[in-house]
């Protein structure tokens, strides 16, 4: 088209340079006065119709940028008016610092009244501007990539109002809204419709170079700042002022106000923002002080079962990082003193009766560990109830609670031992009159302190020299009982660890068929009868904790000789092969005595029974002494001594011993008193009473645990190399470590020493190329 | 015609609810158009606009909307409102200078399919 020509005919249209500018002229001044009726809210004068044909025509005209630039600039002269008059005359007093003057922020909020006013207006003008506009924002600004109209308006707002470079409208705006909020926080009523436009307004706003809302460049960072320095101040009072769960429920109280703050007049996006601020100020600095408030603190609160605040300090403190790690900590350290003193009463107690030791103290030994286990249990009992009713039954608390149980439980030695005896406690016959439903719930408890034992093993030794006790004096409560405990161990840790003891319940009830058969034997028998009754309980010597290689001598009267003669005759004649050990250590026997006052009947160990029979050849006054009775009784020391302690020392004084005393000594002489009265015609003589063991026999128990780890750690090798074949030095340790642990927790020299042994016993080998490998040599 | 679009034109020329009247054209050639506001405005920005009531004001004589559209020939207009009512219209029938000027007034309306469908049959 560069070689345009002109056109043909000579007639052309009159030029008119100026008509296309006059109607330009004409079109512009009446839409601009339109706006400006618009303004005054005087549109009802107006025509829709014209006014958009205005328009239309412009941008027809290709003036749309001239339209499009006249409707800024009038819209900005409005807007700079609409400042001078109404926005700069309701600036408050003398901004927010005038608390005399202006004690509610009446001011502030009188200014941010006409500010909500003055957006009104605006918006609705602006919507009416839109309408009349469409063909320019549709067509026009569109093509010249310029903001919409009404996108416009809040532009030139922004600009004029709120970030005015004229008058210092933005910093009366933040003033007064960080005021109201302040006050607010101070409890003062605010209407919270006017602080709510004006942050709408900043929210709908725009800024130009971070496409994110005015609120967010211009007030949100000084909010947070302002909300950050506030708390920081509120939370060094707080702390000082008030006891622990009055500083909880305060925290509590700002965290709700701050959230009901956000949700009536403030930003979405500022929640978790502010939540952190008062979280950071008042909960995370101030936790351990919290925690450790003398009086109030969370030591007072669980010593004095205050759930209601515990359960506030878990919610609160769960929400910060650190939170409910130091709660953990300062409760599990808090167990682990408790359990400490615990353990201490137990210590103090023991060095106590040793100092009189031997004293026949028997019951107080039991006693004490009875007792350390119900503080024990009571101790657990209240850490539940904390962890159910505070705590939400939180799984991470509950581990962090059991590893101080575990501690405190295995830093004292006896445990096993006492938790053993606590049992044996609890099993014996016609005891506390407990119903079998509570005895049961108590052994379910105790089951739970069993497993924080690290050292089964020895726990299981005690167990069974217990339950021996109790299976062979006749005195556990029930079979049904018995067996109802051994079903709970077994549910713990496996049948193994629960064969031996149900193979001591077998051996009783296939005595008393043996002894059923053997009275039948007697009675269809040519043999003399013996002249007592014999009552024999058979035992497979691997289940029972006696020792048999050092089995107990005594020189047992001729009768009962006999008598066992005959039994192990008949026991023999059934079972070839087997061989019995008398274990007279263990028996008991029933013996009538005659006293000056009248007859008892008297229930006595068989030592005591042998003890008491040399009497039958003395005269009256002839006393026999410490080592007459020794040599002919052939009785250990130990137990001679005991033994001697019940018939002399003890309630029932059956002999009276020269020099009088409880303890008994080389060269005591001993006399049958034939003085004794006592108003029950039978009389049971205690001594074989379950009892803490003293150092002696602890260290002996000590040795044959020590010996039984032994052979299980040297079993848990074999296995594991007879299924593995070859196996690297550390590996097979783990698996070691991994198969006995929940019997005792062997330690890698242990097993390494057990190693050796399989290795010069030809069990294992060395791998020829690499020494840390083991082969297995079948 | 489907039967929508022919129960909408009866609706158009017959209904007795019809609350607006327009008046279309100038001088001589001027004519009186019934309708229904709420048609009008759901079909059209420019009509949502017009008859919205922060421009109607006054002008509502017992519940009757009056609206002058002076810079349309009546006939263009007729063929328009026909088109918002059903969505329907024949170029076919229409001599080119019509079809202009309803090019032309679908613009000034902002009736975007209306424009995209002649200016396609006009090129």
């Amino acid at each position: 088209m560069s070689s345009r020509k002109q056109p043909k005919g000579k007639i052309r249209p009159p030029k008119k340079p100026n008509s296309a500018d006059a109607q330009f002229n004409d079109n512009w001044d009446r839409l601009a006065q339109a706006i400006r009726e618009i303004h005054k809210k005087n549109a009802s004068i107006l025509s829709f119709e014209e006014l958009y044909r205005n328009a239309y025509n412009m941008v027809l005209h290709k003036n749309g940028d001239k339209l499009y630039n006249g409707v800024r600039e009038v819209i900005t002269q409005h807007l700079e008016e609409v400042a001078v008059s109404q926005v700069v005359p309701a600036f408050p007093l003398s901004g927010a610092s005038s608390s005399q003057t202006n004690p509610n922020g009446a001011g502030g909020a009188n200014f941010l009244k006409v500010l909500k006013t003055v957006w009104e207006d605006h918006t609705t003008c602006m919507l009416m501007i839109r309408d009349i506009l469409m063909y320019m924002d549709r067509v026009y600004a569109k093509t010249a990539n310029v903001p919409l109209v009404y996108d416009l308006g809040l532009d030139l707002f922004r600009d004029t109002i709120v970030r005015s470079q004229n008058y210092p409208i933005q910093n009366h705006l933040l003033e007064v809204l960080l005021q109201q909020i302040k006050l607010e926080r101070e409890n003062e009523i605010i209407d919270r419709t006017n602080v709510k436009a004006s942050i709408d307004m900043l929210l709908e706003l725009t800024d130009a170079s971070t496409k994110d809302t005015v609120y967010a460049t211009d007030f949100e960072n000084k909010f947070l700042e302002t909300s950050s320095e506030y708390y920081r101040v509120e939370g060094q009072m707080l702390v000082g002022e008030y006891d622990a769960p009055e500083y909880m429920k305060k925290v509590d109280k700002r965290l709700n106000e701050e959230e009901q703050r956000v949700r009536h007049y403030l930003s979405q996006t500022t929640e978790p923002k502010i939540r952190n601020i008062v979280e950071e100020e008042l909960i995370s600095k101030h936790l351990k002080t919290v925690i450790e408030m003398e009086n109030s603190g969370l030591i007072p609160m669980l010593r004095n079962e205050k759930m209601d605040d515990l359960g506030r300090m878990y919610k609160l403190f769960g929400r910060v990082v650190k939170g409910h790690d130091e709660m953990k900590s300062a409760i599990s350290d808090y167990i682990r003193e408790l359990g400490k003193a615990i353990n201490e009463t137990v210590t103090s107690n023991t060095t106590a009766e040793g100092g009189n030791a031997a004293s026949g103290d028997k019951q107080t030994g039991a006693t004490v560990a009875v007792r350390w286990v119900q503080e024990v249990l009571d101790l657990k009992d209240k850490f539940d109830k904390v962890q159910n009713l505070a705590l939400s039954n939180d799984k991470a608390f509950q581990t962090s609670f059991n590893e101080a149980f575990e501690y405190f439980i295995n830093k004292n030695s006896k445990s096993p031992e006492f938790i053993s005896l606590f049992i044996d406690d609890n099993l014996k016959k016609g005891l506390k009159g407990k119903t079998e439903e509570e005895v049961d719930s108590v052994l379910d408890k105790t089951i739970t302190l069993f497993r924080f034992i690290g050292e089964k093993d020895v726990f299981e030794r005690y167990y069974k020299q217990h339950l021996a006790k109790r299976l062979l004096l006749g005195r556990s409560v029930s079979d049904d009982a018995e067996r109802g405990m051994i079903g709970k161990l077994k549910v713990e840790c496996g049948y193994q660890f629960t064969t031996k003891l149900e193979g001591m319940f077998n051996d009783m009830r296939i005595s008393s068929d043996t002894m059923t058969d053997f009275k039948e034997y007697l009675d269809k028998s040519v043999l003399e009868k013996p002249k007592l009754d014999l009552s024999v309980t058979v035992l497979t010597s691997t289940f029972w904790p006696m020792n048999l290689s050092a089995s107990p001598r005594c020189n047992l009267p001729p009768e009962l000789t006999k008598a066992c003669g005959t039994f192990q005759n008949f026991y023999l004649g059934r079972h070839s092969g087997r061989r019995l050990t008398w274990q007279s250590n263990m028996g008991t026997a029933d013996i009538r005595g005659s006293f000056k006052a009248r007859k008892h009947e008297l229930n006595v160990s068989t030592y005591q029974m042998v003890i008491l029979l040399m009497f039958n050849d003395k005269q009256d006054g002839e006393s026999l002494s410490y080592e007459q009775i020794k040599g002919e009784s052939d009785i250990p020391e130990a137990d001679l001594k005991r033994n001697l302690q019940s018939l002399a020392c003890a309630k029932y004084k059956i002999l009276v011993k020269e020099p009088k005393g409880k303890e008994i000594n080389p060269g005591d002489q001993f006399n049958f008193n034939n003085d004794f009265t006592a108003p029950l015609q039978r009389i049971k003589i205690q001594t074989v009473a379950s009892k803490v063991e003293s150092e002696g026999e602890r260290k002996e128990t000590r040795e044959k645990v020590e010996e039984a780890r032994k052979h299980q750690t040297e079993a848990a090798i074999v296995r594991i190399m007879k299924d593995r074949k070859t196996m690297e030095h550390n590996l097979l340790i783990a698996e070691v470590v991994k198969q006995l642990q929940s019997r005792f927790m062997p330690n890698p020299a242990l097993i390494k020493k057990r190693i050796e042994a399989l290795i010069e016993r030809e069990y294992l080998e060395r791998a020829t190329g690499d020494r840390r490998v083991y082969n297995y040599l079948a | 015609h489907s039967g929508l679009s022919r129960d909408l034109l009866l609706m158009l020329y017959n209904a007795d609810d019809r609350n607006v009247i327009i008046r279309v054209g100038k001088n001589h050639n001027v004519k009186e158009f019934r309708a229904h506001s709420n048609i009008l405005r759901f079909r059209s920005a420019y009509f949502k606009s017009a008859l919205s009531s922060k421009w109607i004001g006054k002008k509502n004589e017992n519940g009757t909307i009056k609206f002058e559209k002076p810079n349309i020939n009546p006939n263009i207009f007729e063929i328009i409102l026909k088109y918002i009512y059903t969505g329907e219209v024949d170029l076919t029938v229409n001599s080119g200078e019509v079809n202009l000027e309803l090019l032309i007034s679908s613009d000034e309306l902002l009736l975007e399919e209306l424009f995209n469908y002649v200016q396609d049959y006009l090129i």
